[in-house]
């Protein structure tokens, strides 16, 4: 009686391994719909990101992608399940600078393994940060000025940011190892309370995004100082370049999309070549511009490459910072 | 005159019969999801917000406000029936909503959630269409230590939440406390008690916690004994309101309606105080507050005024500043982003259809909730006497889904189950479960504000003291301390001499 209950549940098992075996065969996929796990809160950027693609994959491969929301610790929580799921090109997943280049310095322990990682899709855009200071409390008009004002009074002004060892953070102690200054800084849940007490003058400056700040420069809210992208940002382009003031300087923040481990590199490269078509498109280049975002689209090689580079930059912000690992 | 025009323009764009067919779908679907258990506003809209891409802005904007209040009113619907609050704002609601039930005046009390709530919502609109902007300068002027002190207040003020003893509700908030130090240190970024559980990193979720803690606790206690199986509804009494009813609610209503309306334009939290500081208000100025605790109609008409009252005015920031307040309006500014209006301090100008357009679709939605909901009242009471042991595996199987969809996690039903057993065993121990969730909601925004204003103030403690807005808000937390204090002497006076 078990024996016989326990060969149907092989079987059943078995005729599951199969079909699903048969399904992650490159040439015939996607045949079933796809998930796309989003390791923030919907709303956000990255979740605006992997929506938009989510919905042109959608079209162009006849199935349906579906967006789910994992949100939880920077990103991690979304990010151990996207490595746990099979790698069959049927959950991928989104990322970001924080959840897969710094995150990877700042926690002692993440719930997937490091060394493996992920494999690269594709990366979707980059975002500028622009420093915006508040024009009450820091006369400067310049980053020059500003460098001279916090050398003169070291440890006196305060800068915002979304919370400890996010890429809004560590902008900011990048900007303070570069230029050798001392600033105090003032770390909250999320960069909307953030910018909220950089406009009421609680807090002297920060670095945000810039979809929501060139609002805020746009009314007159804040000054802003200098974008952290090497080119000049589309929606403030009279706004220089950190880069121009202080060569080398670049803090953007990025979202790409990926797969888990071991998935195969035949479906990672025609998702690749999809997505890099999808961000191609006019309509698509104008809706994420509009937003302040750069898209990008590359291969699988050069994503990895450029993850590398970023982990490694940032690996050694955080250090010259002392910001505590997790 | 220029107040008229506006909202002529408002009206114009939202009395479209496109448009007000989309926030009545809104305000339909949010009722019918926030009455689920666990599935408050933010999962609604998380999971309604692709509905919405192929819309124009404004009516996505309008349908999706409709879902938040929809859901908010929903959650108060479980609140009273099933003792079973979705959000942070229906917890006080739960306490004399859900003995109004047991007294077999469920039907009064929702209709009491659901008038009191149009008439805060329609007060709150007209704020909100005259003063968004100077009310929005007010919010700007809460730095930390503001609203530190003003956590204060509503940490002594919580107090009065308890009827039974004073020592264990103050046993209870700082449990509450201690639960809200889980998760990741917001200053230094050192994670305290996570056990190395990503799921923890963010905290308890204050969802999961007060499901397990209210609602699949109040299952245990009523399985536990034999009489109570029935949900105790002893016998439906009328659905509508009496004329004394109404004679009684009516000054608890404005109360709320102008505590609410001022919290909610505060960005950092405001909101969800204004339903458990109008409930601790009430509580001591009542001429009924012997009832408080045992099914008092006024402590169900005060919170949810003051709940609805905050939830329109909550939209200030967001409108006028182009900030969001709370997560649901994240996800309203994300869904202004994908149309392609980035929101910020221009929009009233730059986009009067859409802003005014909005406004008056609150006043609008709140109308059609109304209308929607009186009627619904005497199916929601027809649901009470369905027997228990087909009623309990659905709410339990409800509330796994809503626990679940929270993150999409499992984690979050293993937590509010895990408290359910805690609140189950607290409840023995005569606790009461409202002081320990008022003190988890307040710990974290406590703790944050206070580190937060003096590395500001570079360890400087007077900048509490500084502050007249600050230092206001301290002294009127001494004084409600001391009220607070005295009658519960002279009333451990009385005891003694009784006993």
């Amino acid at each position: 009686m078990h024996f016989k209950r326990f060969t149907t549940f092989a079987a059943v098992v078995a005729a599951i391994c199969a079909t699903s075996m048969q399904s992650s065969r490159a040439d015939d996929y996607p045949s079933r719909t796809v998930t796309v796990v989003v390791p923030f809160a919907a709303g956000g950027n990255t979740d605006t990101f992997g929506r938009l693609v989510a919905e042109q994959l959608d079209k162009r491969l006849g199935q349906r992608f579906i967006v789910e929301n994992k949100p939880g610790a920077g990103g991690n929580v979304g990010l151990g399940d996207l490595a746990r799921s099979k790698p069959d090109g049927y959950t991928i997943g989104m990322g970001t600078v924080s959840s897969n280049a710094i995150n990877q310095t700042l926690y002692k322990t993440l719930p997937y393994d490091k060394e493996k990682g992920f494999a690269p899709i594709s990366l979707i855009a980059t975002l500028p940060n622009v420093l915006v200071v508040n024009p009450d409390k820091i006369k400067a008009t310049s980053v020059e000025e500003l460098i001279e004002l916090l050398k003169k009074e070291p440890g006196k002004h305060t800068y915002a940011s979304s919370g400890v060892g996010t890429s809004i953070h560590l902008a900011g102690e990048l900007l303070a190892t570069k230029a050798g200054i001392k600033m105090t800084h003032i770390p909250y849940k999320g960069s909307s309370q953030a910018i909220l007490d950089v406009v009421a003058g609680h807090v002297d400056m920060m670095f945000d995004n810039i979809p929501t700040a060139a609002q805020q420069v746009k009314a007159g809210k804040v000054r802003a100082l200098a974008v952290t992208s090497l080119d000049k940002a589309a929606l403030l382009p009279e706004v220089p370049t950190m880069a121009s003031i202080i060569p080398g300087f670049e803090a953007t923040s990025w979202h790409g999309i990926f797969a888990p481990p071991g998935t195969p590199p035949e479906i990672v490269e025609k998702l690749s070549k999809e997505v890099q078509a999808i961000l191609a498109e006019p309509a698509m280049k104008a809706k994420l511009e509009g937003m302040g975002a750069t898209p990008v689209g590359n291969t699988s090689t050069e994503f990895k490459a450029f993850i590398a580079t970023e982990t490694a930059k940032w690996a050694e912000v955080i250090k010259a910072a002392n910001v505590p690992p997790q | 005159m220029d107040i008229f025009s506006n909202l002529w323009l408002g009206a114009s764009t939202a009395f479209l019969p496109m448009n007000l067919l989309y926030g009545f779908v809104g305000c339909l679907l949010g009722t019918a999801i926030g009455v689920l258990p666990g599935l408050g506003p933010t999962a609604t809209i998380a999971m309604l917000l692709p509905i919405t891409f192929g819309l124009p802005p404004e009516s996505a904007l309008i349908m999706l406000a409709g879902i938040f209040y929809g859901a908010q009113y929903g959650g108060s619907t479980t609140a009273i029936l099933i003792n079973l609050p979705g959000e942070s704002s229906s917890v006080v609601t739960a306490i004399d909503g859900y003995q109004m039930a047991r007294n077999g005046r469920a039907g009064a009390a929702l209709a009491t959630a659901a008038l009191g709530s149009f008439f805060a919502g329609t007060v709150a609109t007209i704020l909100l269409a005259m003063a968004a902007p100077p009310l929005a300068a007010v919010a700007l002027n809460f730095g930390p230590a503001e609203y530190f002190s003003l956590m204060v207040l509503g940490l002594v003020a919580s107090v009065a939440l308890a009827s039974g003893s004073l020592l264990k509700a103050m046993a209870m908030i700082v449990f509450g406390l201690m639960l809200g130090t889980v998760g990741t240190d917001v200053e230094s970024g050192t994670p305290r008690y996570v056990f190395d559980i990503p799921e923890l990193y963010d905290g308890l979720n204050f969802v999961a916690v007060s499901m397990g803690i209210f609602g699949i606790c109040e299952i245990l206690r009523n399985l536990e004994s034999e009489q109570e199986r029935s949900v105790g509804v002893k016998r439906v009494t009328g659905l509508m309101l009496t004329m004394s009813d109404f004679k009684r609610i009516i000054a608890p209503v404005l109360r709320g309606t102008a505590l609410g309306s001022f919290l909610g334009v505060l960005p950092g939290g405001g909101a969800m105080l204004a339903s458990f500081a109008s409930y601790a208000m009430e509580k001591r100025i009542s001429p009924n507050r012997a009832e408080f605790g045992k099914g008092a109609i006024e402590g169900v008409a005060a919170p949810e005024s003051a709940n609805n009252a905050g939830a329109q005015t909550s939209f200030i920031p967001m409108l006028t500043l182009g900030i969001p307040g709370n997560p649901v309006m994240a996800l309203m500014v994300g869904a202004m982003i994908l149309q392609g209006i980035t929101p910020g301090p221009n929009v009233i100008s730059d986009e009067p259809a859409l802003f005014w357009g909005m406004i008056v679709s609150m006043w609008s939605g709140n109308l059609m909730l109304v209308i929607l909901n009186l009627p619904l009242i005497g199916l929601w009471v027809r649901m009470l006497t369905v027997p228990y042991h087909l009623l309990f595996p659905a709410i339990i199987g409800f509330c796994c889904i809503g626990a679940y969809s929270i993150n999409n996690s499992v984690f979050d039903v293993f937590v509010m189950a895990g408290f359910s057993v805690i609140g189950f065993a607290l409840s023995k121990m005569r606790f009461e479960p409202a002081p320990l969730l008022l003190g988890f909601i307040l710990g974290p925004m406590l703790e944050e504000n206070l580190r937060r204003a003096m590395l500001i103030s570079q360890g400087d403690p007077s900048i509490f003291l500084r502050s007249p807005l600050s230092l206001s808000l301290l002294i009127f937390a001494v004084v409600v301390l001391a009220l607070v204090l005295s009658p519960s002497i002279s009333r451990k006076r009385e005891e003694a001499f009784t006993e």
